[in-house]
C-alpha cells in the first residue's frame, strides 16, 4: 500500500482544489484567459473564501447539516458585498469582465462543502494553515492558466505584446479553457505520481541501506 | 425540422458547454444512470423555482440594493432546499434516505446559482416571467443533455486504455472541450 501522510501544504501540490478535486473550475475555464482577469479572480476568491470559511468555522457544529450549509452560503454572500465594493475601488473594470463568475465565487465548493467535510474537523490553527494553502493552490493554477492562455491566445502578457509566432485563438474560448484545463490536470497528475514514485524509491533505498 | 432547430437552440444555450456552469456536479452525476436522473431532476426543480424567485426578486428589489441580490437568491434557494427535503421526508422515509444526496448536491452549485444570475443578467432584453421560466427550464434540460453526452463516453474515458494521468477527470474535461467546440460552431 502506498499511503501518504496528508500535510497542510497539500493544497498547492498533492491535493490542489482545482487540479485534483475539480472544484471552482468554471471561473478558471471561462475567465482565466488573461492575466488581468486572473489577478481579479485571485483577489476575489482569496478574500471571499478566507473570510467566509474563517467566520463560518464559528457556526456551532450541532446544527443540522442542511441549515449549516445555508448559513455558510449566507455568510459568504454577506462577505461578498464589501468585497465587491473594494473590487470596484481597486479593479474598476474587473467586475464587468468577470461577470456572473464574481458572485458565483461566494458559493464555491470550498466554502460550502469542503470546509464542512474536512476543514472544520481540524484545530483552528491547522484549519487556517490548510485553508491558506488551498487558496494558494487555486491562485497558482489561476495565475498559470491566465498567463499561458493570454500568451498563446492573444500573443500578449498582461496586455503588452509579446514576441510569439504561434497564436491559438481558440484558447481564449470556453472550449479552449476545457481542453487546456484537462491537459493541465493530466500533466499535474503525471508530475505528482512521478514525484511520489521518486520519493518511494529514495525511501526504499534508505531502508535497504539502513539494514 | 422544428425539433432539430429546438435541439440546436438548446445546445447553444447550454450553460455547461458554453459557460462551464455546474461542470463538477456533472462529473459526479455522469458516474451512474441513477445519479444522473436524480441529480438532473433535482437541478431542474431548483432552476425552475429559482428562476421564478429570481423574477420576483428582480422586480421588487430597488436598483440601489442590487448588491444584496445574491443574498436574496441564496435565501430563496435555501428555503427551496428545506422545503424539498421536508416534503421528501414526509412523503416517504425510504425515498428521503435514497434521494436526499441529490438535493444536497444540487442546492448550492454553479449550475443553479449560475442560472439565476444568468437569467437576471438577460432580463434587460426580456424581463417577463415566461423568459425567466424558459431559461430556468432550459438550464435543467441542458444539464440533462450534457450529462447524457458525458455518460455515453464515461466508461471509455475511465478505461485502462487511457493513460493513468489522463484517466477520469482530465479526459472528461478534454472530451467536454471537444463537444463544446462543436457547439461553438453552431452559434
Amino acid at each position: 500500500m502506498n499511503k501518504r501522510k496528508s500535510s497542510v501544504f497539500d493544497g498547492i501540490f498533492g491535493d490542489n482544489i482545482v487540479l485534483s478535486s475539480l472544484m471552482v473550475i468554471s471561473p478558471v475555464i471561462i475567465c482565466g484567459d488573461t492575466l488581468k482577469n486572473a489577478v481579479a479572480l485571485i483577489y476575489a476568491f482569496s478574500t471571499i473564501t478566507f473570510l467566509a470559511v474563517t467566520v463560518s468555522s464559528f457556526v456551532p457544529s450541532k446544527i443540522p447539516y442542511t441549515i449549516k450549509v445555508i448559513i455558510y452560503a449566507l455568510i459568504s454572500s454577506l462577505i461578498y458585498v464589501p468585497v465587491k465594493w473594494a473590487t470596484q475601488e481597486f479593479f474598476p473594470n474587473a467586475i464587468e469582465r468577470i461577470g456572473i463568475y464574481f458572485p458565483l465565487l461566494a458559493v464555491n465548493s470550498l466554502i460550502i462543502f469542503r470546509s464542512e467535510a474536512e476543514l472544520y474537523k481540524l484545530p483552528k490553527g491547522t484549519m487556517i494553515m490548510k485553508l491558506v494553502f488551498y487558496i494558494l493552490g487555486f491562485d497558482s493554477v489561476m495565475l498559470a492558466t491566465g498567463f499561458i492562455r493570454e500568451l498563446f491566445a492573444y500573443g500578449t502578457i498582461n496586455g503588452k505584446i509579446a514576441d510569439i509566432n504561434t497564436l491559438i485563438s481558440g484558447l481564449s474560448q470556453p472550449f479552449g479553457g476545457f481542453i487546456f484545463l484537462g491537459l493541465f490536470c493530466g500533466l499535474y497528475r503525471w508530475i505528482c505520481s512521478a514525484a511520489m514514485s521518486r520519493k518511494d524509491e529514495i525511501r526504499s533505498d534508505a531502508d535497504v541501506s539502513g539494514k | 425540422m422544428f425539433l432539430v432547430n429546438d435541439f440546436i437552440a438548446l445546445l447553444a444555450a447550454n450553460l455547461i458547454l458554453t459557460q462551464a456552469l455546474g461542470t463538477s456536479t456533472l462529473f459526479i452525476a455522469a458516474g451512474s444512470r441513477k445519479n444522473l436522473i436524480g441529480t438532473a431532476f433535482v437541478i431542474t426543480v431548483f432552476t425552475f423555482f429559482g428562476s421564478v424567485s429570481a423574477y420576483f426578486t428582480d422586480r421588487l428589489l430597488p436598483e440601489k440594493y442590487s448588491d444584496i441580490k445574491l443574498l436574496i437568491y441564496i435565501i430563496s434557494i435555501g428555503i427551496l432546499y428545506v422545503i424539498l427535503l421536508s416534503a421528501l421526508y414526509f412523503i416517504s422515509r425510504s425515498k428521503f434516505e435514497n434521494s436526499r444526496k441529490y438535493i444536497h448536491l444540487s442546492a448550492f452549485n454553479c449550475a443553479v446559482m449560475g442560472t439565476l444570475l444568468t437569467v437576471s443578467g438577460r432580463a434587460a432584453g426580456d424581463s417577463s416571467l415566461k423568459s425567466y421560466i424558459t431559461v430556468g427550464l432550459e438550464a435543467g434540460i441542458g444539464f440533462i443533455i450534457a450529462a447524457l453526452i458525458l455518460t455515453a463516453a464515461y466508461r471509455m474515458l475511465n478505461s485502462s486504455k487511457v493513460p493513468a494521468s489522463f484517466r477520469g477527470f482530465p479526459a472528461m474535461l478534454i472530451y467536454l472541450g471537444i463537444i463544446s467546440m462543436a457547439v461553438y460552431s453552431l452559434i
